[in-house]
């Protein structure tokens, strides 16, 4: 499903977090929100889930206008903390959520089989949560958010506060649920991350500044930085109009 | 909406503290004021002044009291008894009167002048009052008298505090975010929670009940199956109160922080303190406190004996509080999720 934001703004008290973004992510492609911490990437995210409605334009997932409670069936999502119950094991915290998708008992059996073999869990699936490292709670709430087949999945930071090495496992994670024809929404402030994208949507104080596939992007550049974009636009911010 | 109620369940019990507090903390504290407001065996020691006529003096050996003789060479009787701290009175007896001196205005000194007048009035029989209540004895003690109000008071507290200290950190750690991701309704998430704690809330009355009236033999003449309503009814209401509050806290210290606000307000208007007593008709301020409806229904059922007609009105005071906090927990959740 591809996933369609046209001319959207977005405030909260008077404050616009959110300005005039027109933006198409296709279907089956990881895209990339990058931008600085506070630059509005949550808002979006949340925009396009329908957590808020815009206060300006529309979002259409696939052909349905959002927010929709019915498409949240068809969406994952993984929030910048675990959002985990620690008190529950591993397993019971990926029953309550998978119950709440209204899957079938043997089915959202068998799927908390699979995803807790793609996340790597399966030795700890009895363990409560509050025994878990860091990396082992990023892991299960990619395993949650997973679990009901999402045909869009919103990731916010996934990769923050990680290691290189689990970072670079949980992209291959990511890719791999690309594999089923999921459209991934990423949003992330660590410029490296953009290379493991298909395409990139740079935003910049509220304001998409640019939208391309990554080697487009790449090669707008002199160094072969993304950095260098979003230094681009505050100089042009400044010099431009000042909000 | 059922597994909402069935995950908090299982939260709480894997959380031992938590299962404590609701269940055994209660038990615990009505034990202690059970002890210590129940009936006391203390024997006053009072000093008797020589000129006190014999027959006088020996009335009141008769009592339960420890009758010694006051030395002859004290200045005053306050000075004898400031000076002697073990001694409750100073009692003098002649032709011009009765003098008692006590100690201060306390529980010993209201045991000891009782004795005393018991002994007077034995002295002539003319002279007694025979005092009788339409509810309860005179030799009820105060747990008898005011058990109930904190019967009321710990069940709302306990099962306040869980609550609140949950919602927080469902808030804080992200998972009431989660699961309004997913295609649950606002109203089934708060359902759900109010279902899960009042397991633990019929849990909590029935023991706390059974515990007061068999084991701490609280008097109790009334229906018990609707004092467990009653009980139910305020520890739904008391999630649903710790569920409100969480909004404005943003951690589990603030909930503490505002203890003094939402709870030890409502513990002087519970009926500790008779309403018509509270100066300025701040006494009416009871009627905004959730505690206040629990307390009086279990009092009409417990001290008088009423039935479900005479409390049927404070039942709807509690259903009106559950209807009223509910919605505005559905509301608070938009922040979440408009729809």
């Amino acid at each position: 499903m591809n996933i369609q934001v046209k001319e959207t703004s977005k405030s909260f008290d008077q404050l616009e977090v959110i300005r005039d973004v027109d933006l198409t992510i296709m279907s089956g492609e990881i895209c990339c929100l990058l931008g600085p911490s506070g630059s509005g990437k949550t808002t979006l995210i949340r925009l396009m889930i329908g957590a808020i409605a815009p206060s300006k334009g529309t979002v259409h997932i696939g052909e349905t206008l959002m927010p929709n409670m019915k498409l949240l069936n068809d969406i994952g999502f993984m929030p910048q903390n675990n959002a985990l119950y620690e008190d529950l094991t591993a397993e019971d915290n990926l029953n309550f959520f998978g119950s709440l998708y209204k899957l079938e008992r043997q089915l959202l059996k068998q799927r908390i089989e699979e995803v807790l073999t793609i996340v790597d869990l399966t030795a700890h699936r009895h363990k409560r949560v509050q025994v878990f490292s860091g990396g082992m709670k990023k892991r299960l709430s990619l395993a949650i958010s997973i679990l009901h087949k999402p045909k869009v999945l919103f990731l916010d930071e996934p990769t923050v506060g990680i290691d290189p090495v689990l970072r670079r496992e949980i992209w291959r994670q990511f890719h791999q649920i690309k594999q089923d024809g999921t459209t991934i929404v990423v949003s992330t402030h660590v410029m490296d991350e953009v290379i493991e994208c298909d395409r990139a949507a740079l935003i910049y104080n509220g304001a998409l500044i640019e939208y391309d596939t990554v080697d487009n992007l790449l090669a707008k550049t002199e160094t072969g930085r993304v950095e260098e974009l979003f230094l681009l636009a505050a100089d042009q911010q400044k010099g431009g109009d000042p909000r | 909406m059922m597994q909402l109620a069935k995950r908090v369940v299982r939260q709480t019990l894997n959380d031992k503290r938590s299962v404590m507090m609701i269940l055994i903390a209660p038990l615990l504290i009505l034990t202690l004021i059970y002890l210590l407001l129940g009936d006391t065996d203390y024997v006053p020691v009072i000093a008797v002044d020589e000129v006190t006529p014999p027959q006088v003096v020996m009335v009141l050996e008769k009592q339960e009291l420890d009758v010694i003789e006051l030395p002859n060479n004290v200045e005053s009787a306050k000075a004898y008894l400031s000076s002697h701290p073990d001694v409750d009175a100073v009692f003098r007896a002649d032709r011009e009167g009765t003098d008692i001196t006590l100690q201060e205005p306390s529980k010993k000194s209201s045991i000891a002048v009782k004795e005393i007048q018991a002994g007077l009035t034995s002295l002539n029989p003319a002279a007694k009052i025979a005092t009788t209540y339409v509810h309860g004895s005179t030799d009820q003690s105060t747990f008898d008298s005011l058990g109930y109000v904190f019967l009321s008071l710990f069940s709302f507290f306990m099962v306040f505090v869980i609550s609140a200290m949950a919602f927080v950190k469902e808030r804080s750690d992200g998972t009431l975010e989660r699961l309004l991701m997913t295609p649950i309704k606002r109203s089934e998430v708060i359902l759900g929670y109010t279902v899960g704690y009042s397991f633990f809330a019929i849990l909590q009355a029935i023991l706390i009940v059974l515990y007061t009236v068999y084991i701490l033999q609280m008097a109790s003449n009334g229906n018990i199956f609707l004092v467990l309503l009653v009980l139910l009814l305020l520890a739904t209401t008391a999630v649903l109160f710790g569920a409100t509050i969480s909004v404005f806290a943003s951690s589990a210290l603030q909930v503490v922080q505002l203890i003094p606000f939402t709870i030890i307000p409502q513990v002087f208007f519970s009926g500790l303190i008779a309403l018509d007593l509270i100066p300025y008709h701040l006494g009416n301020l009871s009627y905004v406190m959730p505690i206040f409806y629990g307390a009086s229904a279990i009092k009409e059922i417990m001290v008088y004996g009423n039935g479900f007609e005479e409390i049927w009105g404070y039942l709807l005071g509690l259903v009106g509080y559950i209807v009223v906090l509910y919605l505005i927990n559905v509301l608070a959740l938009k922040k979440f999720r408009n729809t």
